[in-house]
Formats: C-alpha cells, structure tokens, sequence
C-alpha cells in the first residue's frame, strides 16, 4: 500500500509539473487513522500528500461536478467504482471525456473501520494498511495482522469491477474479482424478498423510519446528478418537510425509482447513510427485476447505451396485468 | 374517503390517457353503463406522461387506490408513450411491493377507446378489491 501511494504521488507530481493537468483529485490522510478523504492537489509539491491507503474509499468523481467547468483538464484517481461512475456522468453528457485525464487503480476492496474498531483496542490503533491479503493494524504497544477479507466494506465484497472500465493510464497490475461475488450480490435483497408482504412492510417501516432526510444518500451517489433536483424543488413542492412516514417513504420511492438502470452498486449511500439503512437492498432490488424483465443490463460499462427506462422494446413484458 | 372501516368507501385515483382510456371511459358513459363512484379520472395526454411521483403523491393526499389507464402497447398515438410507461410502472410495482405495499393498490392497465365494457369492469374490479383491503395507511399523510 505504501508503494502504491508512492507511485500516485510521483505520476500526479509529473502529471502536474509536466502541465499536462491543472489539478488532480486523490484522497489525503487526515487527522484520524479511519479518514482519507478526497483531496484536491495543485501543485507538483502538494502532491506529496496524495495517499492510497484502505481508506480512500471516497467516490473523487462527483466532485468534478463541483468544478469550475472553465478550468482545463483535471487529472482523476479511479477505482473500479469510481472509474463507472466516470461512465455514469458521460452517459447523463454532465462531464466531457476530453477534460479528464483518468489514472487508473486497480482496488481489491476498501476497509471497514467499524469492523476494525470492533476486533482491534480502537483507541490503541495508530494506522492501519494492507499488506497483500493482509491487513495491519498498528498499535501504540506494538502490531496486529489478520486476514484483510475480513474487514472489507460490504460493497467491496459484492464488487463485480474492481478494475478500472475506463481510464487513460494504469498505476499497476489489474486485480482478480473476488471469489463468490456473485452469490453474495442478490442475497440480501432475496432474503428480504421472502418475508410475508406485511412482515416486509413492517421491515422497510423500521429502516426507513429511521431516516433523518439528510439527503446524504443522493448527494454522494454518482446516478443523482441533475442539476436542480425533485426533492429540492418548492413549486411544486413534491417532498412534503414533514417528519412524516409516508414523505419518508416518498422520498426513498422517487429517489430509488430516479436512479432505476442507472445505479452501478457502488454502494456509496449505503456507506454514508447516518442512520444506517440498507439502501442498497432497494436499489439492488431494481437491478433485478430490470434484468428479469429487460435482459441483464450494468450499468456504468458502456456511456454509449441507453439505460434500461430510457429504452423500449415493443416485445417487453410487463409485470402487472395486461388484460 | 371514510377511515372507519365500516362502510369504507376506496378513493380511486385513475390516470387515463387522452386518446384511448379517457375516450374510453366517455363510451362507457355514452352507453349508459355505470361504474362505481368512488373513482376520479384525471386525464394525461399518454400514460407515459405519468411521473411515478404523481402516483405517491396521490397516496399520500388520500387515495386508496390508483390506476394508470393507457392504449394498448402499438396504439400510443404519440408512437412509444405507452412503451415507456410499460417499463417504468413494471419497476415502479414490484418496488411498491418489495416495500410492503399491497400489490392491488396499484394497477395499470390498457383500455382502448373502443372498450367502455371494460373500462366500467376494471374500475368495479378495482374498486372491490381496495374495499376489501380497507384503507391505505401506508403511504397516506398523517397529517
């Protein structure tokens, strides 16, 4: 891991230095062990603190949004989810291909620090890294290890890409997709699938009840990137201020329903939820119903397609009563 | 309308579309046959004009049932509304479900503006089947 920060600080030193970028967007250690957030670098010099460490987890993509679109050609550091959500805002035709220069990183998954606090004396832990399938945990008495498959993000778990789909240069060598990837994937949302309609109702009352309508989930996520949103809108006012079940349950409707064959499973709005609800049992949900009724589709592959609900087939089943 | 659920009597939101359902519903009226009152038509240019969101939003503002009324798939007479609406109401009713919501709630249908007959029957139909399920409290406001 420590190689491979030091080979991201020297391609965004020359990147930088050679002007072939104005900027470079990484991610930087902060204050504490478990914070990598993203960091946004100017100058061949600041690149010294760009780091790729279990942490970095953070999504750089949706910043560009952020951007001055003035501003030359921004140089990119992506992993697999976020070299898709690169993909996801070409097809929305949000970013140009030409303004970014992508550094390609191939992540075979990201560390949960909720996991780690639970296994290791959270308040002993100096730094943590990966060592090949190791994890190392450094303590202020000394050092642990264990096995690094056992503190990765659920959403690095199910990740059908850890390498990147698109990219101008890759840092290094590409990286297997994790074992059983593919049976772990569904088996949430089928397991909530089984419950009677009423113990499923009284399930999603309880996540969802506990949502604050912080909107984190759709800030973070990649597949909502309109430029004026629904829910902020005051005439009409589709979201009602409420403290309110049925405006909660509104909003996780419309927004699920919003990102319908566009969602990638990055997972992101699960990972940042403050309440801790499962949000990508909803939208995996989606993902398989469009598969079953559509043909399989992934989105944030090819910006080219045209997703699943802006499409047609005259054939198409339909999944209510067509009598 | 009423919440007490002794002579519940269902508000029906139905959707229908400009050129077929509601001409359908219009033959349905010109041949006298009566269907249940419970139901309000609002009229879209196509049922792909339909945004899911006026679908909850009707829940929430009371309805215990809604319907989306369309041509039938080849007939749109802006070429593919209908198609769209196929897909996005065939998401949009396994995701209500998935969440607890009785499937019955929430139909769509196609009824050309030749088929009064069946017009009238689907809104008994529809009508019947959310009298039987009581109120919708679900995605109802509370306030």
């Amino acid at each position: 891991m420590r190689a491979a920060s030091e080979k991201m600080r020297q391609v965004a030193a020359e990147a930088l230095a050679e002007q072939q970028v104005t900027a470079v967007l990484g991610w930087r250690k902060k204050d504490f062990w478990w914070q990598s957030p993203v960091a946004f670098v100017e100058t061949a010099a600041a690149a010294e603190q760009l780091t790729f460490d279990p942490f970095s987890v953070y999504n750089p993509v949706k910043y560009l949004l952020e951007e001055d679109s003035a501003r030359a050609k921004i140089g990119v550091f992506v992993k697999g989810c976020d070299s898709r959500a690169v993909n996801r805002l070409l097809q929305d035709k949000r970013l140009e291909r030409e303004r970014v220069l992508l550094f390609g990183l191939p992540c075979s998954g990201k560390a949960d620090p909720a996991k780690i606090r639970a296994a290791f004396p959270a308040k002993k832990i100096q730094e943590v890294v990966f060592e090949g399938e190791e994890l190392v945990v450094l303590l202020t008495d000394g050092e642990e290890r264990a096995p690094a498959s056992d503190f990765l993000l659920e959403k690095c778990l199910t990740c059908r890409h850890p390498n990147p789909v698109v990219y101008d240069q890759l840092l290094w060598e590409q990286v297997p997709v994790r074992a059983g990837v593919d049976e772990r994937r569904f088996a949430r949302v089928k397991k909530v699938g089984q419950k009677e309609p009423e113990e499923r109702y009284a399930y999603w009352a309880n996540q969802l009840g506990r949502c604050i309508r912080c909107f984190a989930c759709r800030n973070v996520c990649p597949a909502c990137n309109c430029r004026s949103c629904v829910f902020d809108q005051a005439e009409p006012r589709w979201l009602g201020k409420a403290n309110d079940m049925a405006d909660t349950l509104n909003y996780h409707i419309i927004r699920a329903f919003h990102v319908a064959g566009r969602c990638f499973e990055c997972g992101e709005c699960e990972r940042i939820c403050p309440s801790g609800i499962p949000l990508q049992e909803i939208n995996r949900r989606l993902i398989m119903d469009i598969d079953k009724y559509f043909g399989p589709y992934e989105a944030g592959l090819d910006p080219g397609d045209s997703p699943p609900l802006g499409t047609y087939r005259g054939e198409d089943p339909a999944g209510f009563d067509e009598s | 309308m009423s919440v007490t659920q002794e002579g519940f009597e269902p508000l029906i939101v139905a959707f229908c579309c400009n050129w077929c359902s509601y001409a359908g519903a219009d033959l349905a009226g010109t041949s006298r046959l009566s269907y249940p009152p419970n139901v309000r038509v609002i009229r879209v240019p196509c049922s792909g004009r339909v945004n899911p969101s006026f679908i909850v939003r009707a829940f929430q503002r009371g309805a215990d049932g809604v319907l989306v009324a369309g041509c039938h798939p080849g007939d749109c007479h802006y070429h593919s509304g209908n198609y769209h609406a196929r897909r996005r109401f065939t998401v949009l009713k396994q995701l209500l479900e998935y969440l607890g919501i009785e499937p019955e709630r929430f139909q769509v249908r196609w009824i050309s503006g030749s088929e009064g007959a069946k017009f009238a029957s689907v809104m008994d139909d529809l009508t019947e089947n959310v009298r039987k399920l009581g109120p919708n409290r679900k995605l109802r406001d509370a306030r």
